[in-house]
């Protein structure tokens, strides 16, 4: 069985992401430099340098070419990937699964709610999560 | 599949690896460096109880560090517990863990509902409907050449630099949605193409909030706000700010006609 792969995006760039603990310890890190998807973001240059000085801080391999193709020639037996909710990141994985089984790793959380129904506007949102945002880590346990 | 190197003499010859890279990619290099250490850097400086005092004003205690939170480089976890530690009272930093707080909620609306990304969450409270508004921005304002100044000085801060301050940024959303009238969706695109922090949630949730597509009433700002809070920074003489030279009412008047009407 091959080993477990970490695949980061733009979103998650640092190796304190809750994704190195959750997989196993030595799991090989990539970064995609996907050419096609890069340029549908259409971002410009100066995001994209800042978007590779980063990467160049980070102990992962920067590959170029598809997300998918690449992964899937990886044949990793789990490929951690950290949430995001942006679809057009998303949309980079679809169609991995299920071939390769994914597993989708959550940020540290900010605050804790303390009704899960939704907010609307924003105070209503803060009132809810206002006890936790002023606690060291959330007040989640260390 | 390529594997690409990592280490560079220098930053000029990283940009130029880069463009090389993507050549479709406009634009040269901001003077905001990504990476851990800059980032580092950054959040030793924040001062999160003068923030709350001064974020406002051009000149304020910002903090920068919105490229790095918005690359995961740094966690709002980690940037709130920072601030923490930097200040007598929690209380004195409730204004700095609400702008933290601004980012969370934009992040579980769009999770929730990552239609509202690009659709109108709500109908424009202007007096006008959404197919009202243009499509495609002028060139004059991609160009930074509208001929209202301080306008032009903060648009040509965020094509060269990837960043502009949050107050400055409500300035051109207002000004592309209300005052030129554009779909608030084109002028998200552009933000989105420019900042350095250029995030989903974040600008296109604020974009709707200004034009009023996810807020009770359209942002309107005049020349005296901006004189008020950037009259250190650009040009906020009347001559060259014509557009923006009026009192609210006035504003309201010239800019949502229907609404007076309808009044």
């Amino acid at each position: 069985m091959n080993p477990a792969l970490i695949c980061l995006h733009e979103g998650a760039l640092r190796i304190t992401h809750p994704i190195f603990n959750v997989a196993p310890i030595g799991t090989k890190a990539i970064y995609v430099w996907d050419d096609e998807y890069l340029r549908r973001a259409n971002y410009s240059l100066k995001r994209l340098v800042f978007i590779y000085e980063t990467l160049c801080d980070l102990p992962v391999d920067v590959v170029r070419g598809d997300t998918r193709t690449i992964v899937v020639a990886m044949t990793p037996s789990m490929l951690y990937v950290p949430a995001t909710n942006n679809p057009s990141i998303l949309s980079k994985f679809a169609g991995i699964t299920p071939a390769t089984p994914l597993n989708v790793v959550d940020d540290d959380v900010f605050a804790v709610m303390e009704k899960t129904t939704e907010a609307r506007r924003f105070f209503q949102y803060w009132s809810k999560v206002e006890k936790s945002a002023f606690l060291h880590n959330g007040g989640a346990p260390a | 599949m390529q594997l690409l190197q990592k280490n560079f003499d220098n930053r000029e010859s990283l940009t130029d690896f880069v463009a090389a890279l993507a050549p479709w990619a406009a634009g040269g290099p901001s003077h905001i460096q990504g990476g851990r250490q800059s980032a580092e850097k950054m959040l030793a400086r924040v001062d999160p109880v003068a923030y709350g005092r001064t974020r406002n004003f051009g000149d304020g205690k910002i903090t920068g560090l919105s490229p790095y939170i918005h690359h995961g480089i740094l966690s709002l976890n980690e940037v709130r517990n920072h601030a923490l530690s930097r200040c007598g009272e929690p209380v004195q930093i409730t204004k700095f863990l609400q702008e933290l707080a601004w980012r969370d909620f934009w992040q579980r609306l769009l999770s929730a509902h990552p239609e509202w990304a690009w659709d109108d969450i709500e109908p424009y409270k202007t007096g006008f409907s959404a197919c009202d508004y243009a499509g495609v921005l002028p060139a004059d304002i991609t160009d930074g050449n509208t001929g209202v100044a301080c306008i032009d000085a903060f648009i040509k801060e965020l094509i060269q630099t990837g960043y502009v301050h949050n107050h400055a940024r409500m300035y051109l959303a207002s000004y592309v949605v209300h005052f030129r009238r554009v779909k608030w969706q084109a002028g998200a695109q552009w933000f989105l193409h420019h900042l350095l922090d250029g995030d989903l949630a974040s600008n296109n949730l604020s974009w709707q909030w200004v034009a009023s597509t996810f807020s009770h009433k359209a942002y309107l700002f005049n020349l005296e706000n901006v004189s008020k809070y950037f009259g250190g920074q650009v040009d906020t003489s009347p001559q060259t700010n014509q557009p923006l030279h009026a009192s609210y009412e006035t504003l309201q008047e010239q800019l949502f006609p229907n609404l007076s009407r309808s009044l």
